[in-house]
């Protein structure tokens, strides 16, 4: 893999730290999330897994800033201790049709930039997805993994802090998928920010992530660090063991989603 | 490894562009015209020998001596002028206050509740049978078709103005929301772009229903404008004057329908369907 790394000086490498205490969300009655406490350091890669339903998502759209009904306190301190706001990339690009795909990248600068200077970052922010030649096209010539990349540039044209990903990679094929880990892998070492992860893919949080915590009925019910060195391979024993371990978590917790009446 | 399964899939997207020659200089681009061209051939061929009367229909050359008459004594320009500058107030009228309704209705939960239903009852009448009612109130005046046409066009904008923003994809405006985009900035960049396919739509009806409403409007009611021209000509049993009439008033409904699919081509170039040539 080439150099990804942006053309610009970054200041401070350092991400935003996440603490999340006693996070609750409810949904009428349905109680969604039941008292989340969980503590995010600058820098780390977080995934977060379990079950479809399990509350992963909600726990996500709550970081991420999308949800504001939550009970609880959510404290996201930026670099130096200064308050930031998290970029958010969904399972779906979301690239507007109507702007160039240099445009679309722009759209992460927020709306008041100064035209030049967020050309010049967004085409910086493009070579990092290795796009850079085709930003004066329509999103819509692209391929699904293309489009992904396109989103992953315009989530971190701003440099920042955290970066929140809701099942990125969930649509794509097999192939294309690996890719983007390795890209998302690459950027995030450049570029130091907080990640957290939303996958139901064990494999996915085994390669990309310094740190699992599975979500069971609103609550976390396992938090286990990954230990290996990066890059990681698929095929060694050790990460073997902890994927079935992993699994076999994820298989017996019980699940709300599967109580029906008929 | 994984450069290479990117770098292959940014190739094989790059190339999908099909081979297709400019329509207007291929032998296809005739076709369309094949039809009319005919149907003027045999017309003008059975006026000369006689089989078709002047006073049923006239032959195109005389059609065409009409127009020529008229344009040489300035009667056509000054009604053509007159009909055109009714249609075109009447649509900034009617055009105007019915995108506000649309855009106010669209953005707005509580707009939309006081307004809309009234505009659906007051849809559903036929716009012409005003038409008693407004020389009542106005006469035989400019005020009489200027209220008919804006009447006509309301609608379709309306409705297709208020779609449009409805429809919008949320998660856009999420995504949007979630960068800091909001008031102005967010309808400039996200919902305004979404809607204006619909919006378009709708103008394309409105310029339809403005001809319809204004013809029909200038022929029981005016002292001027091609409606008045065709009429009057009837009187005298001009029939030249008649047809030439009716084929200005087709002749203007193509100009107003190519003139939005210009502009659809220009501002909806990002969209697959009306794209001509790929943005290089």
């Amino acid at each position: 893999m080439t150099q990804t790394a942006f053309k610009q000086e970054r200041v401070s490498a350092a991400g935003a730290s996440v603490t999340l205490r006693g996070i609750t969300r409810r949904f009428g009655n349905n109680s969604v999330l039941e008292g989340v406490d969980l503590d995010i350091k600058p820098g780390e890669f977080v995934a977060i897994v379990g079950k479809s339903g399990s509350g992963k998502s909600t726990l996500l759209r709550v970081i991420a800033g999308l949800d504001h009904d939550f009970g609880g306190a959510l404290t996201i301190g930026g670099a130096g201790g200064v308050k930031t706001t998290a970029r958010i990339m969904y399972q779906e690009p979301r690239l507007p049709p109507w702007a160039s795909i240099i445009d679309n990248v722009a759209f992460g600068l927020g709306p008041t930039p100064s035209r030049q200077d967020a050309l010049s970052k967004a085409r910086n922010a493009l070579e990092a997805v290795h796009l850079a030649d085709r930003g004066p096209e329509w999103p819509d010539v692209l391929s699904g993994g293309q489009k992904q990349r396109v989103a992953l540039a315009r989530a971190l044209v701003s440099r920042p802090d955290l970066l929140v990903l809701d099942e990125p990679l969930g649509a794509l094929d097999a192939l294309t998928r690996i890719g983007m880990q390795s890209l998302l892998e690459n950027v995030w070492q450049e570029e130091g920010f907080t990640a957290i992860l939303v996958t139901h893919d064990v494999t996915e949080a085994l390669t990309l992530a310094d740190r699992i915590v599975l979500i069971e009925n609103g609550q976390i019910a396992l938090d286990l660090d990954v230990p290996f060195p990066r890059p990681r391979r698929r095929g060694s024993v050790q990460f073997a063991a902890l994927a079935d371990e992993l699994l076999s978590a994820l298989l017996k917790s019980k699940s709300q989603t599967e109580e029906y009446v008929i | 490894m994984t450069d290479l399964a990117l770098r292959v899939s940014g190739k094989r997207v790059g190339r999908g562009g099909a081979l297709a020659l400019p329509s207007r200089l291929s032998p296809k681009g005739i076709v369309p015209w094949l039809l009319p061209l005919t149907i003027l051939i045999v017309w003008q061929a059975s006026a000369s020998l006689g089989q078709l009367p002047a006073s049923i229909l006239p032959a195109p050359s005389e059609v065409l001596a009409a127009a020529w008459r008229l344009l040489r004594s300035g009667e056509l320009a000054t009604n053509a002028g007159v009909s055109f500058s009714r249609a075109a107030s009447g649509l900034i009228v009617g055009g105007t206050i019915a995108f506000s309704f649309g855009l106010s209705n669209g953005l707005s939960r509580l707009s939309e509740r006081a307004t809309d239903t009234t505009i659906q009852m007051v849809r559903n009448i036929p716009n012409l049978a005003l038409i008693p009612l407004v020389i009542l109130w106005f006469g035989i005046e400019e005020g009489a078709k200027l209220f008919l046409v804006s009447f006509g066009v309301f609608f379709p904008i309306y409705i297709n103005t208020f779609h449009g923003i409805r429809t919008v994809d949320p998660q856009l405006v999420e995504m949007a929301r979630s960068y800091g985009f909001s008031g102005f900035a967010l309808f400039r960049r996200v919902i305004l772009p979404g809607a204006l396919p619909s919006i378009l739509v709708g103008l394309r009806y409105a310029l339809g229903i403005m001809w319809l409403t204004l013809i029909v409007a200038e022929t029981i009611a005016a002292q001027s404008g091609l409606g008045y021209m065709a009429m009057s000509a009837r009187e005298f049993m001009q029939t030249d004057v008649v047809v030439l009439a009716i084929l200005i008033y087709a002749l203007l409904g193509k100009v107003a329908d190519s003139a939005v699919r210009v502009i659809e081509r220009l501002s909806l170039s990002w969209h697959p369907a009306y794209r001509k040539g790929r943005r290089a």
